[in-house]
């Protein structure tokens, strides 16, 4: 396998080192490789079929693309690539530091970290839409018509929904979300926010969506107490975020979006449990997701107590 | 049937962990028995949990239509969330102990 990778890499970049592929990645793989003096990383369609409201490694090159040429941080985009052993591909710079969210949270995180998450993120807001004519734009209905897909009954899933749906913000003007922006997504290094990888959620959005995502309790990797990603508190970043992009989002706001943030990852370990059951991609990680969603459903009821109080 | 995996299908999945990724990496006679052993075990399992009835989901069904309907009484939240929390104790206890 590691030979014939190794070939077919090599007919479209050159004479390369011996590929790795390396750890997790239930949709992708990910193959780290060396090209003229140059640390690459091959991400590649897995078996599994792809779910529905993810991008194609085409479309999600172009975002990237797009997100570099907005010069946002991100791995340098070098090639897509149709057929690599007979499933897209494409290829880019290899970033260096630890993307680890357990890892992340227990290093001596650089103070300036929450200003760079939010400057990249005002950075991301600001592409332009036309850009990605592709990228779809998300509803509070998809998230119901995912539910129903999946098919079994989830009280507190569909008790968040219903708040969510009384209590909408005033809509704000949809930008380019990245659409999994959080610990875990980002690489680190002691100097803060190195990139952004994982584009596969990228759609079109409120941009508060994509704020609050990061606020999210699974994402905090058991510093509960730190509201973003288990670093920080919120403060520095949603102020950074307001100053950077003119908008002024508050507490409120930010709650809402906190709370459908959960619900977005409560059915998302439901949809992930079914590509297993559904046999596209057996795998005991994906399958335990499904129970693990309790956590997330658990985390809703918590904020929807808050909320009424 | 209301929550998935169901331990049948949890049992399933392990199982096709070991015989599937597991033993073909192993070398060691002794560890390559014990597996099959251990695959075997997971076989009396999954049988006897194929004898019990399946869960009743009918009053979780009902309660998520009604608040899909809009149709939410108070103390519903109170209701949801104990429901929620029998479930964690069996899934991921520890989740419990942070709040």
């Amino acid at each position: 396998m590691i030979a014939e990778m190794r070939e077919a890499l090599q007919a479209v970049l050159g004479d390369v080192s011996e590929p790795i592929l390396l750890a997790g990645g239930a949709s992708k793989e990910a193959w780290a490789v060396d090209a003229g003096g140059e640390r690459l990383l091959v991400r590649r369609a897995a078996g599994g079929v792809i779910h529905r409201h993810t991008l194609s490694l085409e479309h999600e090159f172009e975002v990237l693309k797009a997100a570099f040429e907005a010069g946002v941080k991100v791995p340098r985009p070098i090639l897509y690539i149709e057929s690599l052993e007979g499933r897209e591909a494409f290829v880019m710079e290899r970033l260096e530091g630890e993307t680890i969210g357990r890892r992340i949270v227990r290093m001596e995180a650089p103070t300036q970290l929450p200003l760079q998450l939010a400057e990249e993120l005002a950075k991301i807001h600001a592409i332009p839409r036309d850009r990605l004519p592709f990228l779809e734009e998300a509803q509070l209905e998809r998230m119901m018509d995912e539910l129903d897909d999946v098919g079994d009954p989830h009280p507190a899933i569909e008790l968040g929904l219903w708040w969510l749906r009384e209590n909408r913000p005033e809509r704000r003007e949809p930008v380019v979300n990245h659409g999994d922006y959080r610990i875990g997504n980002v690489v680190i290094d002691e100097n803060g926010l190195v990139g952004v990888l994982d584009w596969e959620f990228a759609h079109i959005d409120d941009p508060v969506r994509d704020l609050g995502f990061g606020l999210v309790r699974a994402w905090r990797f058991g510093v509960d107490d730190k509201r973003l990603g288990g670093i920080a508190d919120a403060d520095a970043y949603v102020d950074r975020y307001n100053e950077l992009t003119g908008l002024d989002v508050g507490p409120q706001e930010l709650d809402y979006w906190e709370l459908a943030g959960n619900v977005a990852w409560a059915i998302g370990c439901l949809t992930q449990a079914q590509r297993h059951l559904r046999g596209q991609d057996r795998s005991v990680e994906l399958a335990v997701l499904g129970r693990l969603g309790a956590e997330v459903e658990y985390e809703i009821c918590h904020l929807l107590e808050k909320l009424a109080t | 049937m209301s929550e998935r995996p169901t331990a049948q299908e949890l049992t399933e999945a392990i199982a096709e962990f070991l015989g599937g990724e597991i033993l073909p990496t192993l070398d060691d006679q002794r560890l390559r028995f014990r597996t099959l052993v251990a695959m075997n075990a997971l076989s009396i399992v999954y049988r006897e949990l194929d004898a019990l009835p399946p869960e009743d989901d009918s009053e979780r069904r009902e309660l998520a239509r009604r608040i899909r309907a809009g149709d939410v009484e108070p103390g519903t939240l109170a209701r949801v969330k104990a429901d929620v929390e029998a479930r964690l104790r069996v899934n991921s206890p520890r989740a419990l102990e942070r709040y």
